[in-house]
């Protein structure tokens, strides 16, 4: 493995993080242990104030944000070919190991591995992150397939592009079909595994949240799933909007090929319950039924006994003739009750006269048609993705106002604790000035002064807009001189190895201090 | 009461607006709370214009149709309650929008004309003339409900047939439903018609024994009832299919417009409400 600059350079050129490389990234997170989400955490868990407040800095500096560390490795279809991918491709089982594999490494703190056909991504919070990316490059890709170490295979993201991208992904902007909608599900279970092996802490799980969020919003607040982009599916669209019900529709498939397999198995799923096949070969028709045992095989020329009852005929047979003509079906039509037939040719060369499409409450459609319709909805798709990139951006800023929320939290603790010891301090002098019944009343007014004194500048503090966050953090620990207080419950707070205060009782919402 | 009712005169079509509005969601962004507010919401004004008509009964004394704006606001109401009787039929939203907005339009040009003095007139007061003109208003607005089901039917009909999937496509529902919604819509129509063609008979024959036959409104009205009815059959012996029908349903709106608007222009009979 190289240890200079990796090969397996960025890629990805909406990452301007990327275009650094993890080597860069090593050299703002490396330095100090500064690289850990929580700089100014660090400060309070052991290193100085100052070395707390230059490692927020260092990190607002980077990232251009005060987002957390995260590292994002990852090949997908836009990169490599289904024959690396398929190589790389992790099962439940494989994928629960290479988690624990992943977190026995001191320098990653989080990890979650997400891994379907078309990709195969890992998404780390790093303690350490040159040590980190080297860890997850050998262990989940080079271990597997070393040619991923050629350039313009793997892609490398940091922190908000990472983020960023996870909620992509989510979304369905990153797959292979615009918004196709499994994806969603696949980034449920790859979180649900990762909590389960313990590798999701409290920034994963937040990101993660915010992913999940914004794909579910994405879904249901744009079109970005809408319509079908497959031509199984635009046969259901088509009869979804000519008939109620398709559990009532009766299919009659003419042809038993593949393509016929496949539309009947999307039919199938879709709650089509009565299918019919007529196919030349009863071979052919027997396989289907074995496939399908709900359905029923009719002889090839009886066909047009079976269109009488049926409301949605597929042809795809390889004839070079058309096996239905205008006169047989206007004949067949003319036998049923006034009912609605949709007839989708599937065959090259087409299997249905274009004349029969003229026959009233006949509609028929071609693998043209359908191909227009497909376009259509992938346009539609396309332009909604404005849209969901708002969602993106929201969530994103949601996550973002988590974290800096967090960050400032010990530091309001700290504030508060300190606002109570001199509030305490003047109170023990005044009170022998004053009688006895109204010590209370003091007590309580006090309190009251001081809750309502920063009730403001604490909410300042939590505040989800700017990225003047960190250094905001600083000043007011120098303004208030917090560090220097050092007393005896503070201590003991360090002894027992934790921040205390507010920050501590939110328990798995607090960044991990590294 | 005189202020109730004026000030009903804005919170009516204010309210039906904001109901458009919900459908409007419904339509045009499939927003599920729309989807889920919208049809309460159009039942609870149904109820509070119900409640302006009988109040306007109950103030002036005799069946609320003596002014233009009474009349407009009795036609938004019946089609309001046309469409809500559909759509709980059909269990179908998405359409509501197109209806809402027509009742809106009516209840707004009733508003506007809306004056402080109503006439009195004693046919207003004849219960059999008020069950005539109710009926009659419900039937022709159920007949226009089936017209706008009809026009959507086709446009959709008209796409899937020639596979060009225009704005329509995938915002309404399937064939096989407003097929049904409009069927719903003209038998309706033409229940409400029998019912106002028998008070109407029974009413005119009363007063006017020898001649009321010859009036041009009645006998527009005689061919409007025979047009739906006789597109009905046909329906429902399946001698006609969707296409037919909602052309027939079409056709039947135009009759009512002649009748309504062409015979009270050129022709002069006892049938004319002005």
């Amino acid at each position: 493995m190289p240890d200079s600059p990796d090969p397996a350079t960025p890629l990805d050129p909406r990452d301007s993080a990327a275009s650094r490389g993890p080597g860069d990234a090593a050299g703002v997170g490396g330095q100090g242990g500064g690289g850990q989400p929580g700089g100014s955490q660090a400060g309070a868990g052991g290193h100085g104030p100052a070395g707390a407040a230059s490692a927020a800095a260092r990190e607002l500096a980077a990232n251009g944000t005060a987002g957390p560390s995260l590292l994002l490795l990852g090949i997908d279809h836009h990169t490599v070919p289904i024959e690396l991918r398929e190589r790389v491709a992790y099962g439940h089982d494989e994928a629960e190991k290479m988690l624990v594999h992943l977190l026995a490494r001191s320098a990653i703190a989080e990890a979650l591995l997400l891994s379907t056909c078309n990709r195969t991504e890992v998404v780390l919070q790093p303690r350490d992150e040159e040590e980190a990316y080297r860890a997850a490059l050998d262990l989940v890709f080079l271990a597997r397939a070393p040619e991923v170490e050629r350039p313009g295979l793997l892609y490398v993201k940091r922190n908000q592009g990472a983020a960023r991208h996870l909620l992509s992904v989510a979304c369905g902007l990153e797959s292979m079909v615009l918004g196709e909608p499994e994806i969603l599900g696949q980034v449920k279970q790859a979180a649900a595994l990762a909590e389960a092996v313990g590798a999701a802490g409290p920034v994963l799980r937040r990101l993660l949240r915010c992913a999940l969020a914004a794909g579910r919003r994405a879904r249901q607040e744009t079109a970005i799933s809408a319509g079908a982009v497959s031509l199984g599916y635009a046969v259901i669209e088509l009869a979804r909007n000519i008939f109620r019900d398709l559990d009532d529709c009766r299919v009659l498939l003419i042809g038993a090929g593949e393509i016929a397999r496949a539309v009947a198995r999307n039919l199938a799923e879709r709650g089509a319950r009565e299918l019919t096949v007529a196919n030349r070969s009863p071979e052919r028709a027997r396989q289907f039924q074995e496939e399908f045992p709900q359905s029923a095989a009719v002889p090839f020329d009886q066909r047009f006994a079976a269109i009488r009852e049926a409301d949605l005929v597929i042809a795809s047979t390889g004839a070079d003739e058309p096996v239905i003509t205008r006169r047989q079906l206007a004949e067949a039509m003319a036998a049923r009750p006034s009912r609605a037939l949709l007839v989708v040719d599937l065959g090259v060369p087409r299997n249905v006269e274009p004349e029969a499409g003229r026959i009233e409450n006949v509609f028929l459609h071609s693998l043209d048609s359908l191909d227009h319709l497909i376009q259509r909805n992938l346009k539609r798709r396309k332009d909604e993705m404005p849209r969901v990139q708002e969602i993106l951006d929201q969530e994103i800023a949601h996550f973002h106002g988590w974290y800096r929320g967090m960050q400032a939290e010990p530091l309001i603790a700290r504030l508060q604790k300190q606002a109570e010891r001199i509030r305490r301090q003047e109170l023990s002098q005044a009170l022998p000035h004053f009688p006895e019944s109204s010590h209370e009343h003091l007590d309580r007014l006090t309190r009251s002064l001081v809750r309502k004194i920063l009730h403001h500048p604490s909410d300042g503090l939590r505040g989800r807009e700017g990225t003047e966050h960190l250094p905001r953090l600083d000043l007011v620990r120098e303004l208030f001189r917090l560090d220097d207080y050092d007393d005896a419950d503070e201590s003991e707070a360090r002894a027992r190895g934790g921040e205390g205060g507010a920050a501590a009782a939110d328990g798995d919402e607090q960044p991990p201090t590294g | 009461m005189q202020v109730l009712l004026r000030s009903a005169n804005i919170v009516l079509p204010l309210a039906y607006l904001l109901v458009a509005v919900a459908y409007g969601f419904v339509f045009f962004a499939a927003e599920p709370r729309a989807q889920r507010a919208a049809a309460p919401a159009l039942r609870a004004v149904i109820l509070l214009h119900l409640a302006y008509l009988l109040g306007l009964a109950a103030h002036w004394g005799q069946f609320p149709a003596a002014t233009e704006s009474q009349a407009l606001s009795l036609i938004a109401f019946a089609v309001a309650v046309v469409y809500a009787y559909v759509e709980w039929h059909g269990r179908e939203r998405s359409t509501g929008f197109w209806l809402v907005a027509l009742v809106f339009f009516f209840q707004l040009l009733a508003s506007v004309l809306a004056r402080p003095e109503t006439p009195d007139q004693a046919i207003f007061h004849d219960p059999i003339f008020a069950v005539h003109v109710s009926l009659a208003l419900l039937g022709y607005a159920a007949f226009a409900v089936a017209a706008a089901y009809a026009f959507l039917f086709l446009q959709l009909y008209r796409d899937l047939k020639a596979g060009r999937f225009s704005t329509f496509y995938g915002k309404l529902p399937p064939l096989a439903v407003l097929e049904r919604m409009m069927l719903v819509a003209l038998t309706a129509g033409f229940v409400s018609l029998t019912g106002a063609v028998v008070t109407g008979a029974f009413w005119a024959q009363r007063l006017y024994p020898s001649d009321w036959l010859h009036d041009p409104k009645i006998l527009a009205t005689l061919i409007t009832w025979a047009i739906y009815g006789l597109a009905l059959l046909l329906r429902r012996l399946r001698r006609w299919q969707g296409r037919q029908t909602a052309l027939a349903s079409l056709a039947g709106l135009g009759t009512i417009l002649f009748s309504l608007v062409a015979v009270n222009l050129f022709f002069s009979g006892f049938h004319a409400f002005r």
